[in-house]
């Protein structure tokens, strides 16, 4: 269960999230809204990038605000970015190994988690190749075995569709919904491609103007004419 | 699956061939001009490797190298005149208390980048040269500050290395070392680390990085090297003088590592053949040594405007597609020099 209590964020003048409260409880849930809706800076809250004015982040009775951000991933914490944020000069393993370097674990149990979730991603055969010669859709997958690796509590996937094709939208699609199996871990997906939010995500929340406008089930929140109106400009709401 | 630590890239086994024709033939072959040329230009390869390991691996600008050689040397100097410890023993400590010093610049310097980080590590060598220049290096004299008038006191070398050969090969196997030292880094966590920091200090941070130790240790390594390339200066001279270590001597450095290559061991090395030898030469053949300035200024044009990776990333490559024709015409797989972009 992901609690997010009563967060607030202003940015000077600009309210960017007003008073956000929700739960997710399902395996897979997404976050939706119109451009600056605020889907990006609460995931940043979650992260601990940007600083909330008021309210908490609650997981699993672990609140995550009174830990710096390099301190919530060694909880568990693992999050991709907009753009893929791979190392050119790290090899596909090193990049993932990044991940888990700060744990306890020998050598040989962090290296045989690396060779695991490169399996599972399907980036195994590429492990030694430098992250400058991977194509966009090999760096994404190099993403996401890094918020595989280890031993993750709560995966935060921002717009990663973002730039790629059906078939790999698709593919990226059926690893997200294999992640709670494989890891236990809670997933939160920021999309607009709605297709994917639809089919992977249980629950969704709808942001507009950083307020929750909307929560629930992915299909009944779709279809409710509040956020229709949000993305599309309509009038007669 | 992962690399292993302890492998030899041919980069690598270029280095190792490279310092053993430093060891053996150079000392062998210089007269004694010569091996103080190079003795020189091997402590300023020591320095120009942390500025430019500062650089690759972190993007970080530090301006301040110069005066933290300085200050090694001035360590150097005060525990060879104060105390009679073994030269090593003043080597590494002069390092390690430079390192700390490097430690406590940096602190104020962790939250600033690009050029806001570089205006306030040459603002710190600024503040470096006035003390040095005030107070002096200590030369046997009584006191801290260790300044007396007139001719100063010996300089007590390393017991392995008293004559000027054997010093420059005591030079060559301490860059040797460091090199090896910052090697043996960037393959282990501390490497991968910064690899992510200078990609993005957000994805370094949700990958569980500790942004400012990290830096923090970066800084700390480079300060180490500063302190004891002015520490090993200290000993090929005897004696130092605070107009060696200008602010402005930082720049320079700072600029010759990008037209060496700082990513490369060969660009520290060609950045201090620049800085070194190149003057010397120019004044053995009668020239004005400043001409070298020119010749830096031309080599900078060359590295913004053709060479990002520097004249040893030219030569890098320039091998790397020789050994690829070679293997395609003997029909070997090609080699990965350039593919393995993590064989600096």
């Amino acid at each position: 269960m992901i609690e997010v209590q009563n967060v607030t964020v202003r940015f000077g003048g600009v309210v960017a999230l007003d008073g956000v409260e929700t739960q997710f409880a399902n395996p897979v849930s997404g976050i939706i809204g119109p451009n600056g809706a605020g889907k990006t800076t609460l995931m940043n809250v979650v992260s601990g990038f940007v600083a909330a004015q008021n309210g908490q982040i609650v997981k699993d009775n672990q609140n995550l605000m009174g830990l710096a951000p390099y301190k919530r991933a060694h909880w568990g914490l693992r999050r991709s970015f907009q753009k893929e944020e791979i190392a050119d000069d790290l090899t596909v393993a090193e990049n993932v190994l990044v991940q888990v370097d700060h744990s306890t674990l020998t050598s040989a149990h962090k290296s045989k988690d690396v060779a695991r979730v490169l399996e599972i991603v399907g980036m195994a055969e590429q492990a030694d190749r430098p992250g400058a010669r991977l194509n966009s859709f090999e760096r994404r997958l190099t993403d996401v075995a890094k918020c595989l690796v280890g031993d993750p509590k709560l995966i935060m996937f921002d717009e990663p569709a973002g730039g790629l094709s059906v078939e790999e939208t698709a593919r990226l699609g059926d690893l997200i919904l294999e992640i709670h199996a494989r890891t236990g871990a809670q997933t939160l997906v920021i999309d607009h491609d709605v297709d994917l939010i639809a089919r992977i995500c249980s629950e969704t929340l709808v942001l507009d103007f950083g307020r929750k406008i909307a929560f629930g089930p992915t299909a009944e929140v779709l279809s409710d004419p509040k956020v229709k109106a949000a993305y599309l400009g309509t009038e007669d709401i | 699956m992962l690399p292993k630590l302890f492998h030899i890239t041919p980069s690598g086994a270029a280095g190792i061939l490279f310092a053993a024709f430093a060891f053996f033939v150079v000392p062998t072959l210089a007269g004694s001009l010569w091996l103080s040329v190079f003795t020189s230009m091997g402590c300023f390869t020591l320095a120009i490797a942390g500025v430019a390991f500062m650089y690759a691996r972190l993007g970080m600008v530090s301006l301040t190298q110069v005066g933290l050689m300085g200050v090694g040397g001035w360590v150097m100097l005060r525990l060879n005149h104060g105390f009679a410890l073994p030269f090593e023993v003043n080597l590494v400590i002069a390092g390690l208390a430079t390192m700390v010093l490097g430690w406590v610049l940096a602190l104020p310097a962790l939250r600033l980048r690009g050029l806001y980080l570089a205006l306030v590590t040459l603002m710190a060598a600024g503040g470096l040269e006035i003390i040095l220049s005030t107070f002096q290096f200590p030369n046997g004299g009584s006191g801290f500050w260790g300044v007396q008038t007139g001719s100063g006191a010996g300089f007590r070398r390393p017991a392995l290395a008293q004559s000027p050969e054997a010093y420059l090969r005591y030079v060559v196997a301490m860059v040797t070392l460091a090199f090896l030292f910052i090697e043996l880094h960037r393959r282990l966590a501390p490497g991968r680390a910064w690899a992510l920091i200078r990609r993005s200090e957000a994805a370094a941070m949700a990958a569980g990085v500790n942004v400012t130790f990290y830096k923090a240790w970066a800084f700390g390594i480079s300060g180490l090297l500063a302190g004891g390339a002015g520490a090993l200066l200290a000993g090929s001279l005897g004696l130092l003088d605070g107009g060696t270590f200008r602010a402005s001597e930082s720049v320079m450095l700072f600029a010759l590592a990008v037209v060496g290559g700082a990513r490369f061991w060969l660009g520290a090395v060609i950045a201090a053949a620049l800085f070194r030898v190149l003057p010397a030469l120019l004044n053995n053949w009668g020239v004005d040594a400043d001409l070298s300035f020119v010749i830096f200024g031309a080599g900078l044009l060359h590295a913004v405007i053709t060479a990002p990776n520097g004249i040893a990333g030219q030569i890098t490559e320039f091998f790397a597609g020789l050994s690829h024709k070679l293997s395609n015409k003997l029909g070997l797989v090609p080699s990965t020099v350039i593919e393995g972009s993590a064989d600096d």
